[in-house]
């Protein structure tokens, strides 16, 4: 059997039950956006990390000086891994891949339609070491490409297409044919972002963009992915010796800087959420006030006959635990089909949705729904449970 | 030796502090009431009588002066404690019933059973009250807003019985009623006088306070006659 003063509290949400659907649809406004914003921000976490994690066999090194140089007469800077530091840190790797790679941005232009991307030159023969060719054949003639995925889908790329690099509506723009179209690799851990991307052989990138010998980034690609940390040390004790030359990196600090990231805009669009919540709180807390202002007779009644002030307290944080639990119910339901929709639209894949550190938003945000009725609420339990009986009693 | 007085004023003074200036409601009032009396108390608008009421109903205390009931100076009590004497001492009658608008008839005679013992009652003890007070059953499951002033009435006097209080506190209780129905009221609060309940009524109307044993004549907050 029910208690008296929860059944009290039942009654008082039914008689008005418009205003406290409406209070309620703001608790499932608030637990859904807090609910579906973290799904979205952990499966978003989730799906990099897997991504990056498929390269944890790489060691990325990257220049870490800016070099002056004199471009007919012209003081120019710029950065890069020289041919000596190349060979020092082939000579470091010992018998793992070694991957020198030339990257810059460009415009290009396809039939008609311009668009812009990332530009990569690689040797012919370190391609498929990494690379996975979907479609078409590997570079085999200087003037070859490989396009990536996403550049192929939105041109509608076929092989064989030319594409013209450099700006738009300059005289004698090279162009390259399309020999093969990359598989998507979403965000790989090596920093070769391929799928917005035109790979060219390395001869003809030095030949387009100068750079001879000096190269943007090397991958080293290990045999045993255990040497990872007595391969970087030994690049670092050969090439760093003296000064700082190159940075060293690997997947593990890709994904712990990414996922870094990713957390704190998990973080900011669930407090995005929240402002949804402190909305409904503003609500609830009307909708209590309301409800002790009407019931102050009521109040006096209870008051006179023996009812402890605690008792009445209980009454009406019974009934802001009852729209915050309709509320919160609603919501955690409302929240696995929005997030589930939002999930699948915004990442493509669903495959983490049902996973613990992802599901578990949906009772986070139901009881963070529930915590804020009852906070609301704390206000006009105590104004109703200290009112004088004699007051209350006179009122109409 | 002589019997302690079941409710007893000594020297109690209520005064509000209003804008424009202290009101004297109470003034110096001496009052012994004892186990199993019936007292009327009638006297003007503003002459006190509502705020004596407030006193032996526990609901308010002395500006001055002293207030005892069933033994204990309510100066010197807890606020819980007085919440509990009003639960378990007093019954309370009033003119507009004042019954729990979301409750049905049968639980707002419940209530107080349940304020008592923490629990629903599962002794029928609330629907015996009901009975004795000549309620007809078949308008327990009734909201107080579907039922007549009469019926009202007897559910609050059940409601004001059902904790078996030693003092019944009677403010005007048929003051809402006809004639008929009030002397049906009248006849059940003399019954529970003579079952032994100390009975004290406010009433403006001579016939009814003519039920009384004694009568108090209240005035200015003084008593004037006795």
């Amino acid at each position: 059997m029910r208690d008296i003063f929860f059944e009290l509290s039942v009654r008082s949400v039914r008689l008005n039950f418009l205003r406290s659907l409406l209070a309620s649809i703001g608790i499932v406004i608030g637990v859904v956006a807090i609910s579906s914003m973290g799904m979205l921000g952990t499966n978003m976490q989730l799906s990099v990390k897997a991504q990056l994690s498929s390269d944890v066999n790489t060691v990325i090194i990257t220049s870490d000086t800016v070099r002056t140089t004199s471009i007919n007469g012209v003081p120019s800077s710029q950065t890069g891994i020289d041919k000596s530091e190349l060979n020092d840190i082939i000579s470091a790797a010992g018998t793992n891949t070694v991957i020198p790679l030339h990257h810059t941005n460009t415009q290009f232009t396809i039939g008609s339609t311009d668009g812009r991307g990332a530009i990569w030159g690689i040797a012919p023969n370190d391609i498929p070491k990494f690379l996975t060719v979907a479609q078409g054949d590997n570079v085999r003639g200087l003037n070859d490409c490989l396009v990536g995925s996403a550049i192929a889908d939105n041109f509608n790329l076929a092989i064989g297409t030319r594409i013209k690099l450099g700006q738009p509506g300059t005289a004698d723009r090279p162009s390259v044919r399309t020999s093969g179209i990359l598989a998507s690799r979403g965000f790989p851990s090596d920093g070769v972002f391929t799928d917005n991307a035109i790979i060219v052989p390395d001869l003809y990138y030095t030949n387009q963009y100068g750079d001879l010998n000096v190269y943007d980034q090397v991958n080293v690609i290990l045999n045993n992915v255990d040497s990872l940390s007595d391969v970087e040390a030994a690049i670092d004790e050969r090439v760093n010796r003296n000064t700082q030359l190159v940075r060293i990196s690997d997947a593990s600090s890709r994904i712990a800087s990414i996922t870094q990231t990713l957390s704190t805009i998990t973080t900011f669009i669930l407090a995005i959420g929240g402002i949804s919540l402190v909305v409904a709180a503003v609500s609830i807390f009307n909708v209590m006030m309301m409800s002790v202002n009407e019931r102050v007779q009521e109040i006096g009644i209870l008051l006179s006959i023996g009812t402890e002030k605690g008792e009445v307290r209980r009454m009406f944080l019974y009934e802001a635990f009852i729209l915050g639990i309709i509320g919160a119910i609603v919501g955690g339901v409302m929240s696995l089909i929005i997030g589930y929709s939002v999930v699948s639209a915004m990442i493509g894949s669903t495959e983490y949705f049902f996973l613990p550190e992802s599901i578990i938003f949906v009772p986070y945000g139901m009881i963070i729904g529930v915590v804020v009725c009852i906070a609301s609420g704390l206000y006009p339990a105590w104004k109703a449970s200290n009112m004088d009986p004699i007051d209350a009693l006179r009122s109409e | 030796m002589e019997e302690t007085p079941l409710i007893r004023l000594v020297d109690a003074s209520k005064v509000y502090h209003l804008e424009s200036g202290d009101f004297v409601a109470l003034n110096h009032l001496n009052l012994e009431i004892h186990d199993g009396e019936f007292v009327a108390i009638m006297g003007p608008s503003g002459s006190g009588k509502s705020t004596l009421m407030n006193l032996l109903g526990m609901l308010d205390v002395p500006t001055t002066g002293k207030v005892f009931i069933a033994g204990k100076n309510m100066a010197d009590i807890s606020s819980l404690e007085r919440t509990h004497m009003r639960r378990d001492v007093i019954g309370y009658i009033f003119q507009k019933f004042y019954l729990i608008p979301l409750l049905s008839a049968y639980e707002n005679v419940e209530y107080p059973l349940i304020l008592k013992y923490k629990k629903r009652d599962a002794t029928g003890k609330a629907a015996a009250v009901l009975r004795s007070v000549g309620f007809d059953e078949a308008l327990a499951a009734h909201r107080p807003a579907q039922l007549s002033g009469g019926q009202q009435q007897r559910v609050a006097i059940a409601r004001a019985l059902v904790n078996d209080p030693k003092i019944l506190l009677c403010d005007e209780p048929t003051g809402n009623l006809d004639r008929k129905t009030g002397f049906a009221i009248m006849d059940i609060i003399c019954e529970m006088n003579r079952k032994g309940k100390t009975v004290i009524l406010v009433t403006h109307d001579p016939k009814i306070a003519r039920c009384a044993q004694r009568t108090i004549q209240l005035e200015d907050g003084r008593i004037v006659e006795a």
